[in-house]
């Protein structure tokens, strides 16, 4: 870091035009073939360092001379050669001397280059370096460069001479890239359409035909020698159709060619099964094969199809297995949940039953093949069961394995935190013990207590119609309900509405330009409204109920009052004038206490000359301002506190006599 | 109508030349019949007003009078007979032809149908390749045993033995003998004699040069099932009823040995009794099978070396490269090692075996045969498995 900020600071001080680059290519040339002659990267290294310049202009300086160097060794050099100069240029990189992407130019340059057996020793090197690869330095800058490298390379070769060689590049590119990388992947779950067996479909093309259009002396020798074996065609045809089944899959589907295919593979198998392989034939053939070969397994990547090698084939146990496989990765296919799979492909019972079936004579017939067919046959159901999971991992999406590992770790705490809630909520009657049979029952009486709380049972709000049935049908001016005997004048059922209101009827937050003067007043709008929404006037039965509640509510309300004896009556005239004459002129000491005005009072002297009357109009006169507030008690106290206490006490005996 | 039944009368007739022709001709007659019943019907009910019931009656009248209204019409009859024929047929002999392209095979109804099998081994064989090229009456009774020389195919049945020539089968010699069921015949190619025996409980010699009959072999107690000709030594081995194997002198005509083979307690199978029903010979060696099992005997010690345990009566054996194949009851083919283990057993059509034939004569067409209680004649290109059918 600090490195780069000094080089910096120089590439501001030296302008640009100063970095000579020729006279920089030459020295570095020169040292890296000094380097070179002496296997070390260090001579390079001080060159560089020494070197004044832009760091970064010197790093693609280095870049070109080593290519350079390349370019003269090329066609005089050994792979030796090559290989020490790709070696110094992965030094270099380590050192931080020249740009990461140069080992692959260079190994690419020499690929591209070199003849195809020379290229099979390079790439030995690469294989070798796959670790390198694949560290932090390198594998972003080249696995582009690796990857077109290898495709380059298998252009070149040929698919049926280089198997071997085609094969080490898929191998390594299979281990320099990551499994999900997805430019690798056959994500679609594709078919390779393209592996077409051929075989002789009609007696025309038949081999024999062919032989005889090439040569006379061919012509003589088939003429003596005939057909020296009866060759079953039927069988032949039928069992090389059944490839391109395996070939491609989804032919399955179709409801014709599956019965092709039922009755070809029923044709099959039951040759396989009636010709069963003894184990003394295919061990003294099997002995031969490895005289032959040398030990090594013979391969072939295409099935030979000749009408004549059928009997042979089928007395084959290699082959048979090849076959019998081929059958059980297509079932596999077609039992399987393929994400790629078009929703039409689905098998019905007559089919799956079919498979399940022939399934277990495959496993069978696999047993039976000698040698070893038991093993053979475990092995095959075990790869197949675990072909299941890649198949998983791919209708997933083909996530990464590396970083399932990752999420792992974090889930490890909470999972611990949780564990007593899981020990205790979630055991075999999870049922959580509290030490006390009293608790641990109420305790239990729900598993959530909000859950529990939520529940209808033990929602008490009644429901808008209900409560406002009374109130509605007293609104109703055709049953002449008294104002004052109304429900809604009732403030106990006034707080109660204004509650319910709030929590059931939208009409409570809308904004009104009415002003209302009481409580009483806003319910009986509210009511008129609530009135014209609900449907109908509830029954009866519900209207009584709700009086019973209401009653039941005043007595509450009564005995929390505690004030017995006293009723609430207002004042009679029978009262007042009884009163008004025992007052007589002294009324006035009586106004003062009744809170009259002195413009009232002077109202009541002009209105009549006469003192009882007087007397009576200051009392006619407190009822009006008072109204229902007007009651007997109110006045005994006035009276009492105005010192005509023998007057009260007349007034009260007077009332609960009656 | 008349013409109708007269031509059902023709076509019976030609059902026993050729088979093909005459169901080709049957279902033509049966069209016709049909036309002419509709035909009738609907002249004589123009009258009926009412079309619909009209049509009820013709379609009614279409349908059943072949079955029930009318007599038994003809076409059923001869329907019912073939199919119950080919239900109830059994294959008791074959033989190929000495070029191996064709095979004869002989069914308890006296017939012979020569196959062509370079037709059916072709690689594009039909259906039809899989019928006789040629069908004959043969015997009156069933033909048990079937034998080709160079240019002849000699058939033995019910007390009659007729040669006829390969190149024109229609042609038939027949020579009628006293002896009834002549079950075996073999050729003795030293000296162009016809080895064979039968219901007489003799078995006879017949010199094919002069056409008389050199000697008769006295001694079997009952009658004899199977006869076989040992090359080199000019022995003639039979085997009968009575459960004894004898071997004769053909020379001067006596009995040499007389093996007892249910006397043997590892071969004797009491239940199935103790008659010899097949008997090979290959040098010093023998097979016999029967009531008593399968078992190998080798014949300068006359002691069994090994028994096969094979379930049921062995109708037919052979000894093919170092292998023993025999057919009997059980719808398979039994392949066994001389050293007494059944190797396999492949399964064919027919429930039961009878006979079982290799085509040695030629590469091309070198085939396994086999027919038995079935119309089918299984044909085995490679041993191991049934190839396909020819069937009557």
């Amino acid at each position: 870091m600090t490195c780069y900020v000094s080089s910096g600071c120089e590439g501001v001080k030296m302008s640009p035009s100063l970095f000579n680059f020729v006279d920089a290519r030459d020295k570095f040339t020169a040292s890296a073939r000094h380097s070179l002659v002496g296997k070390s990267s260090k001579p390079l290294v001080s060159v560089f360092n020494q070197f004044p310049g832009n760091e970064v202009e010197k790093k693609t300086t280095l870049d070109q001379a080593l290519r350079g160097v390349l370019g003269d060794q090329i066609r005089k050099a050994t792979c030796d050669e090559y290989l020490s100069l790709i070696y110094l240029s992965i030094d270099a990189v380590t050192e931080g001397i020249c740009s990461p992407t140069t080992p692959f130019l260079l190994l690419g340059d020499v690929l591209d280059c070199l003849p195809l057996d020379q290229c099979d020793k390079i790439f030995s090197f690469v294989e070798e370096n796959v670790s390198t690869w694949k560290s932090n330095s390198f594998y972003t800058a080249g696995k582009n460069y690796l990857l077109r490298m290898c495709n380059d390379l298998l252009r070149r070769l040929s698919k049926s001479q280089n198997t071997v060689f085609c094969g080490r590049i898929q191998l390594f590119l299979a281990r320099l890239f990551p499994l999900s990388e997805k430019s690798g992947l056959n994500l679609q779950s594709q078919f390779n359409l393209e592996n077409v067996t051929v075989f002789n479909k009609n007696e025309q093309e038949s081999t024999f035909g062919q032989k005889v259009k090439k040569g006379r002396w061919e012509r003589r020798m088939l003429l003596h020698r005939g057909n020296s074996i009866p060759i079953d065609y039927n069988l032949y045809r039928k069992f090389w159709t059944l490839q391109d089944y395996f070939r491609n899959p989804v032919q399955c589907y179709d409801k014709f060619s599956w019965m092709t295919f039922l009755k070809f593979s029923e044709e099959t198998l039951a040759v396989f099964k009636s010709y069963k392989l003894d184990d003394m034939q295919v061990s003294k053939r099997k002995l031969e094969e490895l005289r032959a070969s040398g030990g090594e397994h013979v391969y072939f990547a295409k099935f030979l199809t000749s009408e004549k090698l059928m009997d042979l084939q089928l007395s084959d146990s290699n082959f048979r297995r090849h076959i019998l496989l081929q059958y059980l990765i297509l079932f596999q296919y077609l039992k399987g949940q393929v994400k790629f799979k078009s929703s039409g492909c689905v098998l019905n019972d007559d089919q799956t039953t079919w498979i399940e079936e022939t399934t277990k004579l495959v496993f069978q017939l696999l047993k039976e093949i000698p040698p070893d067919g038991d093993k053979f046959a475990t092995m095959v159901e075990h790869i197949l069961n675990t072909e299941e999971n890649w198949n998983d991992w791919k209708n997933e999406g083909c996530s990464s394995f590396v970083k399932e590992r990752y999420d792992d770790k974090p889930k490890r705490p909470t999972r611990k935190r949780q564990a007593p809630e899981d020990f205790l909520g979630k055991g075999p009657d999870s049922k959580i013990f509290m030490g006390n049979d009293e608790l641990t029952r109420l305790w239990n009486l729900n598993h959530d207590n909000m859950e529990a709380c939520k529940s209808d049972s033990r929602s008490f709000m009644p429901s808008l119609d209900e409560f406002f049935a009374e109130a509605i049908e007293q609104a109703d001016p055709t049953n002449m309900v008294e104002e004052e005997y109304k429900a809604v004048r009732n403030p106990n059922y006034g707080w109660r509405a204004l509650r319910l209101l709030s929590r059931r009827s939208p009409h409570f937050f809308q904004p009104t330009n009415q002003k209302f003067k009481s409580l009483a007043d806003y319910l009986d709008s509210m009511v008129s409204k609530l009135a014209k929404e609900l449907p109908d006037i509830p029954s009866e039965e519900i209207k009584t109920g709700e009086e019973d509640d209401d009653d039941n509510g005043d007595n509450l309300l009564k005995d929390s009052n505690d004030s017995p004896g006293i009723q609430s009556k207002t004042v009679s005239n029978q009262q007042m004038d009884d009163i008004a004459a025992k007052l007589g002129a002294q009324w006035k000491t009586l106004a003062s206490h009744l809170e009259m005005k002195a413009a009232e009072l002077r109202e009541i002297e002009t209105d009549s000359e006469d003192i009882d009357m007087q007397a009576k109009l200051l009392l006619v006169a407190w009822q009006d301002r008072e109204g229902s507030q007007a009651t007997v008690e109110s006045l005994v106290a006035a009276l009492g506190a105005a010192g005509f206490s023998e007057i009260a006490d007349n007034l009260s005996d007077n009332n609960s006599r009656r | 109508m008349f013409i109708i039944y007269i031509m059902f009368i023709i076509n019976i007739i030609i059902y026993i030349y050729n088979k093909q022709l005459f169901f080709i001709i049957c279902i033509i007659l049966c069209l016709l019949y049909i036309l002419y019943v509709y035909y009738i019907y609907y002249m004589y009910y123009n009258i009926c007003l009412l079309y619909i019931l009209r049509l009820l009656y013709i379609l009614y009248n279409i349908i059943c009078p072949p079955l029930f209204s009318l007599p038994p019409s003809p076409v059923v009859v001869v329907v019912v007979v073939v199919v119950v024929q080919l239900l109830h047929m059994s294959v008791f002999s074959q033989s190929f032809s000495p070029c191996g392209r064709f095979l004869a095979a002989g069914n308890n109804y006296g017939e012979i149908a020569v196959f062509s099998l370079s037709a059916a081994l072709s690689p594009d064989a039909t259906a039809l390749s899989q019928k006789p090229v040629l069908r004959f009456p043969a015997h009156e009774g069933p033909v048990y045993s079937l034998l080709s020389t160079d240019c002849q195919l000699l058939s033995s049945g019910n007390g009659e033995i007729s040669c006829w020539s390969w190149s024109e089968l229609i042609k038939k010699v027949t020579s009628s003998l006293e002896i009834p069921e002549i079950n075996s015949m073999s050729m003795n190619f030293r000296d162009n004699s016809l080895v064979f025996g039968g219901g007489d409980n003799n078995v006879h010699i017949l010199d094919l040069e002069h056409g008389v009959f050199k000697s008769v072999l006295q001694g079997h107690t009952d009658y004899v099932h199977c006869v076989s000709v040992r090359d080199r030594e000019a022995e003639i081995l039979s085997g009968g009823e009575d459960g004894a194997v004898r071997m004769w002198d053909s020379r001067t005509g006596q009995s040499v040995h007389c093996i007892e083979v249910h006397k043997y307690e590892s071969c004797a199978r009491p239940q199935f009794g103790k008659w010899i029903s097949c008997l090979t010979t290959d040098s010093d060696w023998m097979l016999c099978g029967g009531g008593p099992s399968l078992s190998l005997w080798h014949l300068r010690s006359l002691s069994p070396t090994s028994v096969f345990p094979l379930k049921g009566v062995q109708r037919q054996t052979t000894f093919y490269q170092d292998m023993i194949l025999a057919v009997g009851e059980g719808p398979a083919v039994s392949h066994c090692l001389l050293g007494g283990e059944v190797k396999a057993q492949i399964p064919c059509t027919p429930q039961s075996l009878n006979t079982l034939q290799l085509n040695t004569s030629s590469t091309e067409h070198r085939v396994l045969t086999v027919g038995g209680s079935s119309d089918h004649i299984d044909v085995f290109t490679n041993l191991s498995y049934r190839t396909f059918s020819l069937s009557f």
